[in-house]
């Protein structure tokens, strides 16, 4: 029996299409929580009174920023689920090494990175809609038009993937040694109370700032990219050596 | 051709050695056993063998290349167990068109008839599945890719004799119309002797032997008689088991070395019988010289 011959860009492009089936509830529990972010967000995110000369005003926010916050959990969590021990066995049941296995995995978190984005944005229309039919009064609201819902698709796409990249080496790291499930929280937290003894600013805080605050969205782009890109060369070089079905 | 070729390979999981230092090859087109105890290493074999895992010393070559993280093994190899692992959202009729994604060989029509044969729901679910249905649709993936390198590790587990019967079968017709090279891991000798050419006995992690199985038909005789006259008779001889089945009859199963040993048993009016090779094994595999018979002699 003559040998198959095959080559990693077309085992890569199989897995990709096998993991865009197989992961189906990743989109259901997507749909699940971005439901409850506009529940919660359906609330209100502030509001604001006063009162004078028999004139009684009040105006009350509502964003769907939570919908954003809520989806990147998501993709954290389906991002560091793609590292557990059974997700990995699946693609060695089939034709893979580690490589295309995580290759196929980053080519699928950027896909999901890509629905969580759209999805997102899309829910922020759903919100103002719900507003619209059940609030009384004027609304106004900003952000609206075609040129915004891409330009937030782009902006959240770019956050998101950050974010599953992020998922992606934690998960890794605690599939080399369980020790990492407690010693992340700490060093995130314990670095908190730290900076906050001290009586600085949190060195998370200017993390966060580094990405949030960026107003250019080239160097936004750009910034994000190249930190993903680090922290999933970092995930795979750590994959490609680990054992499977052991 | 050679297909598997290992070299003082030894695999130690936290300091527990599971096999130590062992080397041999496998030959291409042909159905190879894999015959050991418990805990003999078999698995941990095959898992070095697929590319699961990585060796700790040593030297391990499938198709002339390091398993561990290669594609090429990985296409041309498939691993049959009860614990392979498939994502729980796919429905079976789905499980078997991803594998013909996959594998290059994998013979759809054949995979199909295999499936309806065993009575499987297209739109039935691989972890629903019960122990038995388990390990058939395992084996139906398993025979239907056929990949130059097909490892089947203990692929009956939980199957009905009938189940079974028609497994080996398949598996043998398939194999007559596509050679390829089988390696069968089984605790169920008799059902697979008729089926292996070649057999490859793990002790403890180490090769104790690796023969075609017409040489171990002849492997050893089984000698019965007075005891005197059997111990006499086998003198020189490796006893590789024995047994008092009487008063004062002992069955000795022994390996000939010098071509006397039928002629001294004969010239005493012993008893001789073939030794089966699933006995073969037991006593070649087994601790002590009575099996567990030694655990309730109270000398």
């Amino acid at each position: 029996m003559s040998l198959a011959r095959t080559s990693s860009g077309d085992i890569v492009k199989r897995q990709y299409a096998f993991k865009l089936k197989a992961h189906i509830d990743s989109y259901s529990s997507l749909v699940g929580i971005q439901m409850l972010a506009l529940l919660f967000s359906f609330g209100g995110v502030g509001s604001m009174g006063s009162y004078g000369d028999g004139l009684n005003l009040e105006v009350k926010y509502y964003s769907s920023d939570l919908v954003l916050v809520f989806t990147a959990i998501w993709a954290f969590v389906t991002a560091t689920t793609l590292t557990t021990r059974p997700y990995r066995n699946h693609d060695f049941t089939f034709v893979s090494n580690r490589l295309t296995s995580s290759l196929s995995n980053i080519l699928f978190l950027a896909s999901i990175s890509l629905a969580g984005a759209l999805t997102a944005m899309l829910a922020g229309n759903l919100l103002k809609v719900f507003v619209f039919i059940f609030a009384d009064g004027p609304i106004y609201n900003q952000g609206t038009g075609l040129a915004d819902l891409a330009a937030g698709t782009v902006i959240a796409l770019f956050y998101l993937f950050l974010v599953t990249s992020a998922g992606y080496l934690i998960g890794s790291l605690v599939q080399v040694s369980k020790l990492f499930v407690i010693l992340i929280p700490v060093v995130f937290f314990g670095s908190l109370f730290l900076d906050a003894v001290a009586n600085r600013e949190p060195i998370v805080n200017n993390v966060f700032q580094f990405y949030i605050m960026e107003s250019s969205l080239l160097l936004l782009m750009v910034k994000t990219l190249i930190t993903s890109a680090a922290l999933l060369a970092a995930a795979v070089a750590i994959l490609n050596r680990l054992e499977v079905r052991r | 051709m050679k297909v598997v070729e290992c070299n003082g390979l030894t695999k130690a999981y936290l300091k527990k050695e599971a096999l130590k230092g062992l080397t041999f090859s496998l030959e291409d087109h042909k159905i190879t056993g894999l015959i050991g105890r418990n805990g003999a290493g078999k698995t941990t074999l095959l898992k070095l063998i697929a590319g699961f895992t990585k060796e700790t010393s040593g030297e391990i070559k499938v198709f002339g290349e390091r398993p561990f993280n290669s594609l090429s093994v990985s296409a041309n190899s498939i691993f049959v167990d009860d614990q392979m692992s498939f994502p729980p959202a796919l429905q079976l009729a789905e499980l078997l068109e991803e594998a013909a994604r996959f594998y290059h060989n994998f013979d759809s029509g054949l995979a199909k008839r295999l499936f309806d044969y065993f009575g499987f729901k297209a739109d039935g679910y691989h972890n629903r599945l019960s122990k038995g249905k388990t390990s058939i649709f395992n084996g139906i993936i398993g025979i239907a890719s056929r990949c130059p390198l097909t490892i089947f590790d203990e692929p009956t587990t939980g199957m009905d004799e009938s189940a079974r019967k028609d497994f080996y079968r398949a598996l043998l017709k398939d194999y007559i119309a596509h050679p390829r090279s089988i390696i069968l891991s089984s605790h169920h000798i008799d059902e697979i002797e008729d089926l292996l050419e070649d057999v490859l006995l793990l002790k403890e992690g180490k090769q104790l032997l690796h023969e075609p199985v017409s040489e171990l038909k002849e492997w050893a005789h089984g000698i019965k008689g007075p005891s005197e006259k059997v111990l006499k008779a086998s003198e020189g001889h490796d006893i590789l088991y024995r047994q008092l089945t009487g008063a004062d009859t002992l069955y000795a199963a022994v390996r000939d070395f010098s071509g006397t040993l039928l002629d001294a048993a004969a010239g005493a009016g012993l008893e001789v019988t073939p030794v089966r090779v699933s006995d073969l094994f037991i006593y070649l595999t087994n601790e002590t010289k009575g099996g567990i018979d030694d655990v309730f002699s109270q000398n």
